[in-house]
């Protein structure tokens, strides 16, 4: 009886462990997913294409969309980019209906948001560098980078995304358009 | 000895097995860490920021997510109809109300993985804003079927669960301060096929 009374005990005990260690390991790894995940959107897009590349995210282009770019009334593009190599630029020429441009980290953490409103006639010309490149810039701003917007992101690596709404069938071809003659290039400085 | 080993095995493996577990499941179910609930409607204003929660920041990794930005937009996600029960392929729906200010909308039925629902037609199954009709007193009433309806007809096809993935883009709402009294359209079951 008393041996019996024993073990229970020391089954409990193994078990009341278990349950703490699985604790532990439950943070451990919720911590871990985001630093080994090969199935994040830098991942998938560094699958698709180089840097500085543009890359569709819609089905629209052919082929399964890279990373799934929900809306369906909504065509995307993305490039991956690296501060380090220097500052990059984004321009889409033409006039649709609406876009939107979103700046991701490695980690596809948003780090900067805006949409036609703030751009100068709507024209999408925007340059990415880090606040110290900012400064640099900021002394003797060239010609050519005046009407751009400039957005500062202490990042290295990051992803840089074009959203445009297709309103109906008709603007497909507009919208399609737009984003394919979008560019993504490292700006010399 | 070997009875030592035993409860040492069992440990490691409630641990291991049980700690796994858990953060696949917590990062499973829709409703997550951090969501904002405004009637049928869920949104997760935070996801893909870096002020997001751990949970947030895992699913973003494993889903490949590239969440919308604020000044982008927001998107709310429906998963049951106004009586509570799992939204269904096979019924039809009347989604009715206002929307919050916003420069346009976009609404889909999407199918378990938040895509749009194969409609197999060259009809999508999405509604936007601008081409809705509206009532006298600016509120919209959308009828979500198979069968074509008049009014506002969002189609849908086949069968199984379903979501409505309701997006507000360039709008005020997603500024979270905005968020506190915002009221959303209701999902009012109308009727099954069968």
């Amino acid at each position: 009886m008393r041996s019996l009374h024993a073990a229970l005990r020391r089954l409990l005990h193994a078990v009341l462990l278990g349950l703490v260690g699985a604790g532990i390991v439950h943070i451990i790894v919720l911590l871990l997913v985001p630093e080994f995940s090969e199935r994040d959107a830098w991942s998938r897009l560094s699958m698709a294409s180089d840097l500085y590349r543009m890359n569709r995210l819609d089905a629209e282009a052919g082929g399964a969309p890279v990373v799934k770019s929900v809306d369906p009334l909504f065509y995307a593009t993305a490039c991956r980019f690296d501060l380090e190599e220097g500052m990059v630029r984004i321009k889409a020429p033409g006039n649709v209906p609406f876009w939107s441009v979103s700046v991701y980290d490695r980690n596809g953490h948003n780090v900067y948001s805006f949409n036609d409103h703030t751009a100068t006639d709507g024209k999408l010309d925007a340059v990415v560098l880090t606040p110290a490149q900012m400064i640099d810039v900021r002394k003797d701003l060239p010609e050519n980078l005046q009407g751009a917007i400039f957005v500062e992101a202490p990042i290295d690596e990051g992803i840089f995304v074009i959203r445009s709404f297709v309103p109906d069938e008709s603007w497909k071809p507009i919208v399609s358009r737009f984003l394919d003659q979008s560019s993504c290039e490292l700006q010399d400085f | 000895m070997l009875k030592n080993a035993f409860l040492m095995l069992l440990s490691l493996a409630i641990a291991i097995g049980g700690g796994g577990a858990s953060v696949w499941y917590a990062l499973k179910i829709q409703d997550g860490v951090g969501a904002i609930r405004i009637g049928q409607w869920t949104a997760f204003p935070d996801i893909g920021t870096p002020a997001a929660d751990p949970y947030s920041k895992a699913r973003v990794a494993r889903e490949g997510v590239l969440a919308l930005g604020r000044a982008e937009g927001l998107s709310f996600v429906a998963e049951n109809d106004a009586a509570g029960d799992q939204l269904k392929r096979e019924c039809t729906y009347r989604i009715e109300g206002g929307f919050p200010t916003a420069r346009f909308w976009t609404l889909y039925a999407a199918d378990q993985s938040l895509g749009v629902v194969e409609t197999g037609k060259s009809r999508l199954a999405a509604l936007q804003s601008y081409e809705v009709l509206r009532q006298p007193d600016n509120s919209v009433i959308i009828s979500v079927g198979h069968h074509p309806m008049p009014g506002n007809w969002l189609l849908t096809d086949g069968s199984g669960r379903m979501y409505f993935v309701l997006t507000f883009y360039d709008t005020p709402i997603a500024s979270s301060t905005g968020l506190s009294d915002v009221s959303l359209p209701r999902i009012v079951r109308a009727g099954c096929d069968a």
